[in-house]
């Protein structure tokens, strides 16, 4: 077990143990649930530390290896280059050496050009600022870039940059963020930081869920869709969105009555998919200060809304598809004003 | 000495002496001599630490009586430098809070029996406490609330929605805190008023000058801090109040950074309105208090509505009771109120005077030493003869991010500053920075502690600059 944080500091001290465990009781990502649930705050979890006198606890490393935890994806799941990098990380004993290499890393970071620097870019949940910008390259593998003025940050926006670019869609979707307690950096962090981390890696993969889904609806027979200004079928190099405008053509005028696009969306999903569960939540309100909602849809349009489906029609599908399946039911909705969904997307098998 | 975790006696065997409560509160005093501490806190503690003063300083003496300074973090010794965004509570303020629901909890007045006419004796007790430490008059002028933020937003809400007009103006400073600015905002959105904002002048002060200036027979109200959580400054709030008094405007006052740390008192000051947090004092979060003239509040109309703060109550309409019944609706926080009581007793027996003066001197050492070290850039003014700063410092490292330096530090060291924007956005938009660490001490600090700040803030900043 790389005992490396218990080692060299506070041999007689408790770990953060109760922080590791609110990291994995919470943040439970079974492989094929997309969790765009916000994430509970991490802040100020840590509230004992005490210098033990007599019977020394054997301190629980959050560095250890996974076998030492059931909850933890194992480290073969992970894309490869991410996969080099635990080990790297793994193999770093003292706190500060990890410190110099996560330091390394954001020093060798592309810098991101400024007209990136956008609020749909923007990481929420920092101390510091960081932004991300994704996009595809020829193979449909995601490309990441990102900047951060905060040099630890940097650090490990450069890591998830690593790990993470050139890879497709699918598998940068079934990272778990615990593989940060893999990293060992964790106790390394404090909770706001590492509430920054994991909102990066949830944008980071946001991201690359909208540029599939984009990229699906490129490839389809309708007219350009609402979800990019320019519309392009070829799935090469299409630019994240945020950073254009989102501009509706066709601004409805429909919505005069509020809960009747929830009501059209649930009335579809029912009748589509016959699910066993179905939860349709309006979180537009949240979005309210987008300049491209703004313009759409009306004043206090509904656009975006949080799905829960279980239903037996997803039977076989990966995730993928099963996102695919409910964004081809709701096109007409997401040509007249819908913007985005998140989407929970279950068999009843594995609710 | 520092190092000495001291065991405190556990609660259960404070049981078999405490249950002589009925004499009073000056049981818990009692009942903490009988264990043998060299220095034992509350009222009766004062005579103790005259005693030691000659060779320990006030931070010395009073770690005593803070467990929670005692301790490692992340392998080395804490040292904790975050008191202006909350103070640490000594052991008497936590046995009051565990006495009052161990031995005497009950809901305030509304029984008869026993325990809650106790209960109420205590928690009235713990507004004259509070009252006596700011010299308020009178302690119905005192309004328990949730914290200073409730406070700030009970006169905006009560006070400002029935006395505020269109064109009506309300000045501020760009350096208030945000439960001083945002409240006023809705208000005025809703009643027509404007805001007007004194900025800083060279020396990274507020413009006394421009305030003056300002200062009109359109303006209602000033709210202001007493002194300023980012830049130390104080603020002459006796003059601030002549000025506005001779347009006919009221003054509100942010105590909370000067309630904790020096004498505060409300009718020298004369000001109208006056906010502080008890967590912030040595007392427990979850209260905080108002203090309001006597007329003022009586002519306010109540903030929320419930129990407690009616009198007559109908089916189409209410009749409300006195202030300050009229502004504490629903059951307190009672056992919050009276460990708040406790903590003013703490303090006084210490003497705020005498911590005043420590701090002083301990700000002095902590601004000496930070702007000695290259690159640091401290906001506010530079202390002097006529120029004095609280005991904090926010500031930034040439080219480094104060989250970088706060992580580190308290990784590396076990020194706990804050960075960020210290809830004053406005501020640090002013001052032309994103964010700023902030090292701030209280009367339990020592000179070693900014020692032990000085040195580990050296070693991080080498670190970074090694990578640059």
């Amino acid at each position: 077990m790389a005992a490396a944080m218990s080692s060299s500091c506070c041999a007689s001290s408790l770990r953060l143990i109760p922080f590791k465990r609110t990291l994995i009781s919470s943040v439970h990502y079974p492989a094929k649930t997309l969790f765009f649930r916000p994430i509970p705050s991490f802040r100020r979890t840590i509230v004992t530390f005490q210098k033990i006198s007599a019977g020394i606890v054997p301190p629980l490393s959050a560095s250890s290896s996974p076998s030492s935890s059931d909850d933890l994806q194992p480290i073969e799941e992970l894309p490869p280059k991410l996969q080099e990098i635990v080990k790297l990380f793994q193999s770093v004993q003292e706190p500060k050496a990890k410190y110099e290499q996560l330091l390394f890393y954001g020093k060798n970071l592309k810098p991101l050009d400024s007209r990136y620097m956008t609020r749909e870019n923007k990481v929420e949940g920092c101390v510091s600022q960081v932004w991300v910008r994704a996009f595809f390259d020829e193979e449909r593998n995601v490309v990441y870039e990102a900047d951060s003025d905060s040099v630890l940050t940097k650090g490990l926006a450069a890591l998830l940059v690593q790990g993470l670019s050139g890879r497709p869609v699918p598998e940068i979707l079934k990272v778990k963020p615990d593989f940060a307690v893999l990293l060992g950096l964790q106790q390394s962090l404090s909770p706001s930081r590492n509430n920054g981390f994991l909102n990066m890696l949830r944008l980071m993969q946001k991201k690359a869920l909208f540029l599939e889904v984009k990229a699906e609806e490129g490839t389809s027979s309708e007219e350009a869709s609402v979800l990019e200004a320019e519309s392009d079928s070829k799935p090469s190099l299409i630019e994240d969105l945020g950073t254009e405008e989102i501009e509706d053509s066709d601004s409805e005028s429909n919505v005069d009555a509020l809960g009747s696009r929830g009501m059209r969306i649930r009335e579809k999903l029912e009748k589509e998919l016959s699910p066993v569960e179905l939860e349709v939540e309006d979180v537009s309100y949240q979005h309210a200060g987008h300049a491209a909602v703004r313009g759409s849809a009306g004043g206090d349009g509904e656009t975006h809304f949080n799905l829960r489906i279980v239903s037996d029609g997803f039977q076989g599908k990966s995730l993928v598809k099963r996102h695919r399946m409910i964004y081809d039911l709701l096109q007409e909705e997401l040509q007249s004003g819908l913007h985005a969904l998140s989407i929970v997307a279950k068999t009843p098998a594995e609710v | 000495m520092e190092g000495v975790a001291m065991k405190l006696p556990s609660f259960k065997s404070l049981a078999p002496n405490a249950i002589s409560i009925a004499a009073g509160h000056r049981s818990f005093s009692r009942v903490r001599r009988s264990f043998s501490l060299s220095v034992s806190s509350g009222a009766s503690s004062s005579a103790t630490i005259a005693a030691d003063s000659e060779h320990l300083s006030l931070g010395h003496q009073a770690r005593k009586d803070f467990r929670i300074l005692h301790q490692e973090v992340n392998g080395s010794k804490l040292v904790y430098l975050d008191n202006a965004a909350t103070s640490q509570k000594p052991a008497a303020v936590l046995e009051a809070l565990q006495n009052y629901y161990e031995f005497y909890n009950s809901n305030v007045h509304r029984g008869i029996h026993y325990l809650s006419a106790k209960a109420t004796d205590e928690f009235e007790l713990a507004r004259k406490k509070v009252a006596r430490f700011i010299n308020a008059p009178d302690s119905r002028e005192i309004v328990f609330t949730r914290n200073a933020t409730e406070a700030i937003n009970l006169v905006a809400y009560s006070w400002g929605l029935s006395n505020l007009k269109p064109g009506d103006e309300v000045i501020l400073t760009v350096a208030e805190h945000h439960s001083c600015i945002v409240p006023w905002q809705i208000v005025s959105q809703k009643t027509g008023a404007v805001l007007k904002f004194v900025t800083l002048n060279e020396d990274e002060t507020p413009d006394i000058d421009m305030m003056r200036e300002m200062i009109s027979r359109k303006t209602k109200l000033v709210a202001v801090h007493h002194v300023s959580n980012v830049l130390a400054s104080s603020l002459p709030i006796e003059d601030i109040v002549v000025w506005a008094h001779e347009v006919g405007a009221k003054v509100l006052v942010d105590a909370c950074q000067s309630v904790p740390h020096m004498v505060v008192d409300v009718q020298k000051l004369n000001a109208d309105f006056l906010v502080a947090s008890s967590h912030k004092m040595c007392g427990p979060t979850g209260i905080g208090f108002l203090y309001g003239k006597s007329d003022l509040l009586h002519a306010m109309p109540p903030f929320l509505g419930g129990g407690e703060m009616i009198s007559d109550v109908f089916l189409d309409h209410s009749t409300y009771a006195e202030p300050p019944s009229r502004f504490e609706a629903g059951t307190p926080a009672i056992g919050e109120a009276i460990a708040l009581g406790a903590a003013c007793d703490y303090l006084s027996g210490i003497g705020m005077p005498k911590i005043h003066e420590y701090e002083v001197e301990l700000a002095n050492y902590l601004y000496e030493k930070l702007s000695s070290l290259p690159d640091v850039k401290i906001y506010g003014p530079k202390p002097s003869e006529s120029v004095r700063r609280a005991a904090l410092c926010s500031f930034n490292v040439e080219g480094l991010h104060p989250t970088d330096l706060a992580t580190f530090l308290d990784q590396q060291h076990g020194v706990a500053i804050r960075s960020g924007h210290h809830c004053a956005q406005p501020l640090h938009r002013y001052l032309g920075v994103n964010a700023s660490a902030r090292a701030s001490l209280y009367f339990y600090n020592t000179k070693e502690d900014v020692d032990s700040f000085i040195a580990a803030l050296e070693d991080t900043v080498s670190f970074f600059n090694s990578f640059k």
